[in-house]
């Protein structure tokens, strides 16, 4: 079980099995124990300057201290939304002031930013043996070819497994 | 508050300033690669590395009265060869010499003062010093675009012959997508010839102009597209044929001088093959898509998102 959720946390259990162990987890208290000590160890292996200990059981009774408000909602509260949702408006329009004037100044960093914008990758998959004649047609006609010479060629007849008999 | 963003930004600014000691690099650079690409004799054996996978390839360049002439030859897996003169390419695949392509000139015309322009306003491009590969000593040359629709290219340059000794194409995060390296290079000297008056006289090299005329040929389809990265001029729009496909496909070259998108267009025959996704080789990302009556593909040297985006924006705009 210990090893399970070890290997659960390194995220290399398949969906199912990763599934019914958490279920599990929830309604055992002792593997709920052993997942939120497995945490632990990986927190105090990362060193930072604060390690949480019993979060969870923290929250939950902060939770419960909490008073639970079931009068409706006045015009005052909607006012003092509309002041944080105004103030947070302007903090991020800072931030873009801030962002727009580095690109101003360093075209070095947009790029970077740019960057992280494409974090997301659509999944892809290999380029079917099919497909070479497009990669051929491409290929000898754009200045990557004419640069890299005939070893950007080795593309189009590249080894694939598709074309494997 | 508004002079600390001020404060905030220049000093941004500084560090990234800081940062970059490496000097800004002239783009001459890719001129005399091509041109050494194209009149250096030489052979060698390269690697190409890609998706998680590495091949071993030799490669042999000369030139003669006739033109140049390149040999290619995969030294892993099943024997596969390529064969290249004057713009004709000649793949040996299955024990049997083939016509892979030919686009009637000899090669890719250099860059044009345009796109010269295009890759200075796309691409910085800074010396990152002197390295060593297969024995040579290499200038380093990165190409870092300032958009997230296309990769940054590196590349090192013989310091002496202005030879490409290595090329990486990097992605998100510097993450290499592929990536070529001479391991031993020859630079002049004996060099085999013996295959090129072979294959002449095997007549592989035979030339038909008049199929070669009939395979491609200039158009105007009234096919555009909308969402190309900046800087990607049509270089080139013509009629094929290619192989296996019934009607004629037009394709639709673009290129920003470092990286080309070729849009492909085609009846759409309802062939079950021609199903809609995406897939990569190294660099190299494909998407089809069926639009309309039309089977789109587009192919480049550009992310995914990047193909993926170009073909949603391809419309028929009239003749």
């Amino acid at each position: 079980m210990k090893q399970n959720i070890s290997v659960l946390m390194d995220g290399e259990l398949f969906e199912d099995e990763a599934e019914s162990l958490l279920g599990h987890i929830k309604r055992n208290s002792d593997a709920r124990m052993n997942w939120e000590i497995y945490h632990l160890i990986g927190d105090v292996l990362r060193q930072p300057e604060y390690v949480h200990r019993g979060l969870s059981r923290k929250v939950r009774e902060r939770m419960q201290d909490e008073p639970v408000v079931l009068a409706p909602r006045g015009r005052e509260v909607k006012q003092q939304i509309r002041t944080i949702a105004l103030s947070a408006a302007a903090s991020l329009a800072a931030i873009g002031v801030v962002a727009w004037m580095s690109l101003q100044i360093s075209p070095e960093l947009s790029p970077r930013l740019a960057m992280q914008q494409a974090a997301l990758q659509p999944a892809s998959v290999p380029i079917n043996a099919d497909a070479n004649d497009y990669l051929m047609a491409h290929q000898e006609l754009s200045p990557n070819a004419d640069m890299n010479g005939g070893a950007s060629y080795i593309r189009t007849v590249s080894y694939s497994l598709d074309a494997a008999p | 508050m508004m002079k600390f963003i001020v404060f905030f930004g220049l000093l941004f600014g500084m560090v990234a300033q800081a940062d970059a000691e490496d000097m800004p690099a002239s783009l001459d650079w890719l001129e005399v690669v091509t041109f050494a690409g194209r009149h250096t004799d030489y052979s060698g054996v390269f690697v190409y590395q890609y998706d998680n996978r590495v091949e071993t390839s030799s490669i042999i360049h000369v030139n003669d009265a006739n033109g140049e002439y390149e040999k290619l030859e995969c030294l892993d897996g099943p024997k596969r060869e390529i064969i290249r003169h004057d713009g004709e390419v000649w793949g040996y695949i299955n024990h049997k010499m083939v016509q892979l392509g030919s686009h009637g000139q000899s090669s890719f015309p250099s860059l044009s003062a345009e796109q010269l322009s295009a890759l200075r306003a796309n691409y910085n491009a800074r010396l990152l010093g002197v390295e060593r590969v297969a024995g040579y000593n290499a200038q380093v040359i990165l190409f870092q675009p300032r958009d997230h629709l296309r990769y940054s290219h590196k590349i090192w340059v013989d310091t002496d012959s202005g030879l490409l000794l290595k090329a990486a194409v990097l992605g998100n995060r510097n993450k290499v997508e592929e990536q070529y390296s001479f391991t031993q290079l020859q630079i002049g000297g004996k060099i085999d010839r013996s295959w090129v008056r072979e294959s002449n006289m095997a007549g592989a090299y035979a030339k038909n102009p008049h199929e070669t005329n009939n395979d491609i040929k200039p158009i105007n389809s009234g096919w555009v597209a909308d969402m190309l990265p900046s800087g990607f001029k049509k270089t080139l729009e013509i009629e094929r044929k290619m192989h296996g496909k019934h009607a004629p496909v037009t394709q639709m070259v673009f290129s920003d001088g470092l990286s080309a998108i070729s849009i492909f267009i085609e009846p759409d025959d309802g062939d079950e093959d021609d199903v809609e996704g995406l897939s990569t080789r190294g660099a190299v990302n494909l998407y089809h898509k069926v639009l309309g009556k039309s089977l789109i593909t587009v192919v480049g040297e550009v992310p995914p998102h990047t193909v993926m985006r170009v073909l949603d924006s391809v419309r028929y705009n009239g003749k």
